[in-house]
């Protein structure tokens, strides 16, 4: 725990009579590739959208490099800015290009120059394997090939940390091993990354730490081998039987 | 949906009673300044005249304006038109053996004036109107019965105004579609013309310093810098500029009752009852009664 | 129609002066709607209720009264500019209220997961309303502005009774000198306002265009 990049602790959230996050504990470490598992409802998404207050939280605290979470304004937006995050249904700006998505961000938060960040916008797509598609809008883009500009987004905010939100579940099966393929390129490059998702073969792959939640509370965690091969609790059990019955 | 629908007709019934009896408590202040004219009891017109079918009808439609202190205006007190011309017209009605309570006076303004007589909405009109060969193009006039001039009101503290010759820059009010304003944008076009569809609201915008005068006719304008509601806040100018003579309009051709019409004013001027009706009425501020004017029997 | 033919350089000022009108009133009434529809969806409570207690209030107020209030009411205040400024202002003041909900009604069409992207990137609540919120808000609503400024248009003619020299009240000066023109000088002047709205709705229906196939 000498190198933390990311602490919760004691972090409870509620949307109205629901407790979706139960006193939660969780450390990454810098480089490390975190695996949120659970089913749904389990309160896995509202951790990773807690994380850059997407959704503010009711108690407890998180700290980024150990600075605490800014509460609001400017400082907030900074905060973020250093978090890149990619979404469940892409959240592309459909009225920009696939280059425009990505240089947005370094010109507009980093204040970079045009040129500067259009060309290492260039860059992040021929890293996804987008080159060719910089000038198509959103609308003209399969749901994989967005996906893969959602996370060149991302990357181009050169974060500390990256939040996957459930980011293969829109997608058509055959588009999904693109996306998973640019995650774990992703993952040995040494990037921080906090991945809420279904993917079994990913999380046994890239995870350094899975994590298993149900109803709002970390039940389990480990090394993958230990979580599929030697689950404790009986929830994971019962969960991974479900998963793994077909 | 009934349900409110009935709400909402006590509401309106509520509302009359309440205005109507707003309205009846002023009846003891409403001092009655105007002469009172005798109705002709029997009355005899040739058949066919339109004088014999106002008198059968027992009814007259006048067209007069209700926002000229002085010459014909609503006061809030009385809810009635009174003024000069108000006081002409019941003198005319009486001479049908019309009684002043069947009088319809209905609200003309200057720029509807010709309208209402060519569509049948008046029998006649007394709104200090101006003769002149453009409107006789489409109604006809009787009288004379009073000689205005075009003269300016202005703020009683504002002495940079004394005359039309003073006006350019000026933002000068008259009524839409009327003489005067017309007078201005012709005579006077390095002044700045203001319209509105009223005289009232003309003199709101004087009051309020938003225009520097008001121009239309010296009796007019003196009937407002008399209105105890603008005491002390207007002035006069008295540079008449224009000679203009009020008549009654009437349907366009109807010679007999406008000569009818005219044996009624000279009547009026031999046996005082015009002067009594002055000093009445703009006679009130002080002014003594001119010479009648001779009308105009125009072929 | 001789007698309209005569005075067509008074009537076609009359026009100049409704389409000032309708340009300054327009324009102005974009940045303050925009404002407003800003004001009603920031995160800033008492703005939003500002924002929403205006709209409320001016769009159902009659134009007449909004006119009434800036001719009568402003200099009564001592607030004083000329009468064509005045018009413009209670012109301003009514069609704002109607772009802004035009404007607010754009702003929520935009997915929410797109602002919360925008977000996510770090842009803060006014970049991320004009980079992303706006730019689509616009290209949305469009149609809807095209009307709202044909209104605006037609709208313009209330000032014949405050003292504005524009078409309406043009035609009342010249039917007033021969009324015998009433019919011709009535189809002129509607022409001529059939003309400026026309010509808007086809400016609009190209942008619409334009904009739809950059979405």
């Amino acid at each position: 725990m000498s190198d933390q990049l990311v602490a919760l602790s004691k972090v409870n959230k509620h949307f109205g009579p629901l407790h979706v996050l139960k006193d939660i504990d969780l450390g990454v470490a810098r480089g490390q590739v975190v695996v949120v598992l659970g089913p749904s409802g389990s309160g896995k998404s509202t951790l990773c959208r807690v994380i850059n207050r997407l959704e503010p939280i009711d108690s407890g605290t998180i700290t980024l490099d150990g600075r605490a979470v800014p509460a609001e304004g400017k400082a907030l937006a900074r905060y973020r800015a250093d978090i890149g995050m990619v979404f469940q249904s892409f959240n592309l700006f459909s009225h920009k290009t696939a280059l425009g998505n990505v240089a947005l961000g370094p010109m507009k938060v980093r204040g970079r120059a045009k040129a500067d960040a259009e060309r290492t916008a260039r860059e992040l797509l021929d890293r996804v394997g987008l080159a060719d598609k910089a000038d198509a809008i959103p609308a003209q883009l399969s749901g994989g090939q967005q996906q893969r500009v959602a996370i060149a987004r991302a990357l181009a905010m050169e974060p500390k940390l990256l939040l996957f939100d459930e980011p293969t579940s829109a997608l058509d099966p055959e588009m999904i091993s693109d996306v998973l393929d640019v995650m774990i390129e992703l993952a040995q490059s040494g990037m921080t990354m906090i991945v809420v998702t279904h993917e079994m073969g990913f999380a046994r792959q890239a995870a350094d730490q899975v994590v298993f939640m149900d109803e709002g509370e970390i039940v389990e965690r480990g090394t993958p081998a230990e979580f599929f091969d030697h689950p404790t609790s009986t929830r994971a059990k019962d969960f991974l039987s479900k998963i793994l019955a077909y | 949906m009934k349900f409110p629908i009935r709400r909402l007709v006590l509401l309106f019934a509520v509302l009359a009673l309440v205005l109507a009896a707003g309205c009846g408590d002023d009846d003891g202040n409403g001092e009655s300044r105007a002469p009172e004219v005798t109705v002709e009891e029997e009355v005899e017109f040739p058949a066919g005249s339109t004088m014999a079918e106002l008198a059968d009808a027992g009814t007259i439609r006048i067209g007069t304006k209700f926002d000229q202190p002085g010459l014909g205006n609503i006061s809030l007190e009385t809810d009635e038109p009174e003024g000069f011309d108000v006081e002409i017209g019941k003198l005319i009605a009486s001479k049908l053996g019309i009684d002043e309570d069947d009088i319809e006076f209905i609200e003309t303004i200057s720029a509807n004036r010709e309208a209402f007589i060519t569509g049948d909405r008046v029998d006649i009109v007394i709104a200090t109107y101006t003769i002149n060969d453009e409107r006789k193009q489409q109604v006809d006039f009787a009288g004379p019965y009073y000689v205005a001039g075009q003269d300016l009101l202005v703020r009683e503290d504002d002495d940079s105004i004394n005359g039309p010759d003073d006006l350019a820059g000026k933002r000068v009010c008259a009524v839409t579609g009327s003489t005067p304003i017309a007078r201005i944008r012709t005579s006077y076009p390095e002044a700045e013309p203001v319209e509105f569809e009223t005289y009232t609201e003309c003199v709101d915008q004087l009051e309020a310093g938003q225009i520097d005068a008001v121009s239309t006719d010296d009796i007019i304008l003196a009937g407002y810098a008399a209105d105890p509601k603008y005491e002390g806040k207007f002035r006069v100018v008295g540079e008449v500029f224009s000679t203009e003579p009020y008549g009654i309009g009437l349907p366009k051709g109807d010679t007999e009752f406008r000569n009818f019409l005219n044996d009624v004013l000279e009547d009026a001027y031999e046996d005082g009852t015009w002067e009594e009706i002055f000093d009445a009425t703009l006679g009130a501020s002080g002014e003594t009664a001119p010479e009648p004017p001779p009308v105009d029997r125009y072929p | 129609m001789d007698f309209v033919w005569d005075q067509r350089e008074l009537i076609l000022e009359g026009f100049w002066r409704t389409i000032q009108l309708a340009a300054l009133a327009g324009g102005l009434s974009l940045v303050f709607g925009t404002l407003l529809a800003v004001m009603r969806v920031c995160p800033i409570p008492p703005l939003r209720w500002a924002g929403a207690t205006y709209v409320t209030v001016v769009r159902n107020t009659p134009l007449t009264l909004v006119f009434i209030f800036s001719t009568f009411g402003l200099p009564r205040l001592e607030i004083r500019f000329s009468f064509f400024v005045f018009a413009v202002v209670a012109l301003t003041v009514y069609t704002s209220s109607f772009v802004c909900e035009a404007v607010r009604s754009g702003i929520n069409s935009v997915a929410s997961g797109e602002i919360e992207a925008a977000r996510a990137i770090g842009l803060p609540f006014r970049q991320t309303l004009s980079l992303v919120v706006l730019p689509q808000a616009f290209r949305a609503i469009v149609p809807l502005l095209s009307s709202v400024f044909i209104a605006l248009t037609k709208n313009t003619s209330i000032a014949v009774a405050f003292s504005v020299t524009e078409a309406t009240s043009i035609l009342r000066r010249l039917q007033n000198q021969d009324a015998s023109a009433t019919f011709p000088l009535l189809i002129v002047t509607a022409a001529g306002y059939l003309v400026i709205t026309l010509a808007l709705s086809f400016a609009f229906s190209r942008l619409e265009r334009r904009v739809a196939a950059a979405r």
